[in-house]
């Protein structure tokens, strides 16, 4: 979790500090050191707002035309932090005597190959590139996508 | 706000900026988003068919023992990741040892067994269901459901040994028993001496006092003993038992009671039990040990309240009781109280007032100055002369100083004298 959350500030300020916006990476490590501080205390409830941030960042960066690898790896470290975050929340209720190492790794396994599969998406995404497609279609193929998944999720979960 | 939700807002309004502001970047950063929130849907289990069964290791127990909570949770639909199980405690029992609460996770067809132990206060508890939160892999769906897993612990107060308590009431049963009847026939202790009629053994026939006489032969005659009807009255009244800083004179009352009642049934006595606090808690007299667990099952219940119109004890029900038996009043007593226990003597009632000692109860925990030492030595005088005026009544008062023992101060007053100092008539 800590390393997600180093990754993801750290590329995000690199990306702005890059693109000589010195101001905001020193903002954006500060704010992944608060939430490291902010773990530490067990403060979880401040890891929704952190990725949150963290994320408005990453888009605000992306708007502003910085590199988008890196704002996506600092999206994408965010989203792993969160979600460590909530696990390690999640762990406090177990017992000593729990598979808390097993649930531990088996959690670690499975959110690592959901970040793998969507960094792999959107860094597919940011290379494969059609150059001529109107924005209407677009938006359509999105529609249509989301639609799609949709049904594909409704069928698997019924096996 | 739910974690699926909140991934879901976030995912949204990065397609609206994307959208609004053309730009495809904004699609990028949320397909990580995208595809976790699409695993966590994928693997989330819509049929959860979890059993749960509970043993109490000892459903009766008494203050601050304890017993052993084993759960065992059954998986009976898919298998599942990530499962909160929690046991749902009654108000004030308290974990001893071990958890009650796991995190687990649950195969097809596979069972999960925990164990701990609980302690508390004494009452009646219980337990009715057991929580599990069901996440999927990644944690984004949560449901709770609810197993009902039923048991009941009672915790009764301590029950201490009397080897007797010496009633004297009116009148008494026609069963045989332990207390004196007032009336010759079998028994041990002397009675009188009647003329001997056919059927009395030799043995009785009084030779001292036959010589006597030159016609007659003179028989002696025993005191019958008999079992009675005897009615114990918890007072929980607040104004009689809660003392400053929360001490409380109520479980020191709860014991007497549950000593005195276990006893008086071991006599073969028939007994109820009236609990006057907030309302009226009756146990319909009864005998023997199913009288005595009941009675256990109503002083775990017991709890001191207050009200207006239990305020003082002019309402004492005495219908509930038989004429001329034998009440027993388990009562620190209030200064108005001597007026209604007179007035239930005057009724007929044979009364006998076991009194925790307030005062020396309060005098424990309070700091030794010269003040708190004037106002005990008052209230001192205050409690003796009330005492007194009871006594008068001719009620029977035992004046219980709860750092002693309850089965000591019962030997000191109540308990029946040797045989040999009976028969020098002591």
């Amino acid at each position: 979790m800590v390393l997600s959350i180093i990754v993801g500030s750290v590329s995000l300020a690199y990306g702005y500090f890059e693109a000589g916006l010195d101001a905001p990476a020193r903002w954006v490590v500060s704010m992944g050191m608060i939430w490291l501080l902010a773990h530490w205390r067990k403060l979880y409830w401040f890891s929704s707002f952190a990725f949150f941030l963290m994320l408005f960042t990453a888009a605000y960066g992306v708007w502003m035309e910085l590199p988008t690898a890196w704002m996506l790896l600092g999206a994408l470290g965010g989203l792993l932090g969160w979600d460590l975050s909530d696990f390690a929340r999640r762990l406090q209720y177990a017992a000593p005597t729990d598979d808390i190492q097993g649930l531990e790794r088996r959690h670690l396994a499975r959110a690592g190959i959901v970040a793998l599969l969507g960094g792999g998406l959107a860094y597919l995404s940011l290379v494969i590139q059609v150059r001529r497609l109107a924005f209407e279609a677009a938006v359509g193929l999105i529609l249509l996508a989301a639609w799609g998944v949709t049904r594909l999720v409704m069928r698997l979960r019924k096996y | 706000m739910s974690r699926s939700l909140f991934l879901g807002l976030l995912i949204y309004s990065l397609l609206a900026a994307g959208l609004i502001a053309v730009n495809g970047g904004m699609f990028t950063l949320m397909i990580p988003m995208l595809v976790y929130l699409l695993a966590g849907f994928l693997f989330s289990t819509d049929e959860i068919r979890l059993e749960a069964a509970r043993r109490l290791s000892a459903e009766r127990i008494s203050p601050h023992a304890e017993t052993v909570v084993t759960v065992t949770i059954i998986n009976r639909g898919a298998s599942l990741e990530e499962v909160l199980i929690e046991d749902v405690l009654p108000d004030d029992l308290q974990v001893a040892s071990n958890h009650c609460r796991h995190l687990i996770r649950l195969p097809r067809d596979s069972s999960y067994t925990f164990s701990y132990s609980v302690t508390g206060p004494r009452g009646g508890y219980g337990f009715e269901k057991v929580r599990a939160t069901v996440k999927d892999r990644l944690g984004v769906t949560s449901r709770e459901v609810r197993l009902e897993a039923r048991g009941q612990l009672f915790i009764f107060p301590p029950v201490t040994r009397l080897r007797h308590v010496t009633i004297h009431p009116r009148r008494t049963k026609v069963y045989a028993g332990t207390i004196p009847a007032r009336a010759g026939g079998a028994g041990t202790d002397f009675f009188g001496v009647r003329e001997y009629q056919p059927g009395d053994a030799p043995r009785s026939i009084n030779w001292r006092a036959s010589a006597h006489s030159e016609d007659a032969l003179y028989s002696n005659e025993f005191q019958q003993e008999r079992v009675s009807d005897v009615g114990i009255v918890l007072d929980g009244r607040i104004r009689t038992n809660e003392f400053a800083k929360g001490h409380s004179l109520f479980e020191h009352s709860v014991q007497a009671a549950a000593a005195l009642a276990d006893a008086l049934l071991l006599q073969g006595n028939r007994v109820g039990l009236l609990v006057y606090a907030a309302f009226l808690r009756w146990t319909y007299p009864g005998y023997g040990r199913v009288q005595r667990e009941r009675i256990l099952y109503s002083l775990a219940h017991a709890k001191p309240g207050g009200s207006e119109v239990f305020s003082g004890l002019e309402h004492l029900p005495t219908r509930l009781f038989p004429p001329e038996s034998q009440i027993i009043l388990v009562s620190p007593l209030h200064e108005d109280d001597w007026m209604p226990l007179v007035q239930l003597r005057a009724q007929g009632y044979q009364v006998l007032v076991v009194s925790p000692d307030p005062v020396r109860f309060e005098l424990s925990y309070l700091q030794k100055t010269g003040n708190v030492a004037l106002a005990a030595r008052v209230l001192h005088l205050e409690r003796k002369l009330l005492l007194q005026k009871v006594q008068r009544a001719g009620i029977q008062v035992l004046d219980w100083d709860v750092s002693i023992p309850f089965d000591l101060a019962v030997k000191r007053k109540l308990s029946r004298p040797p045989a040999w100092m009976r028969a020098v008539g002591r």
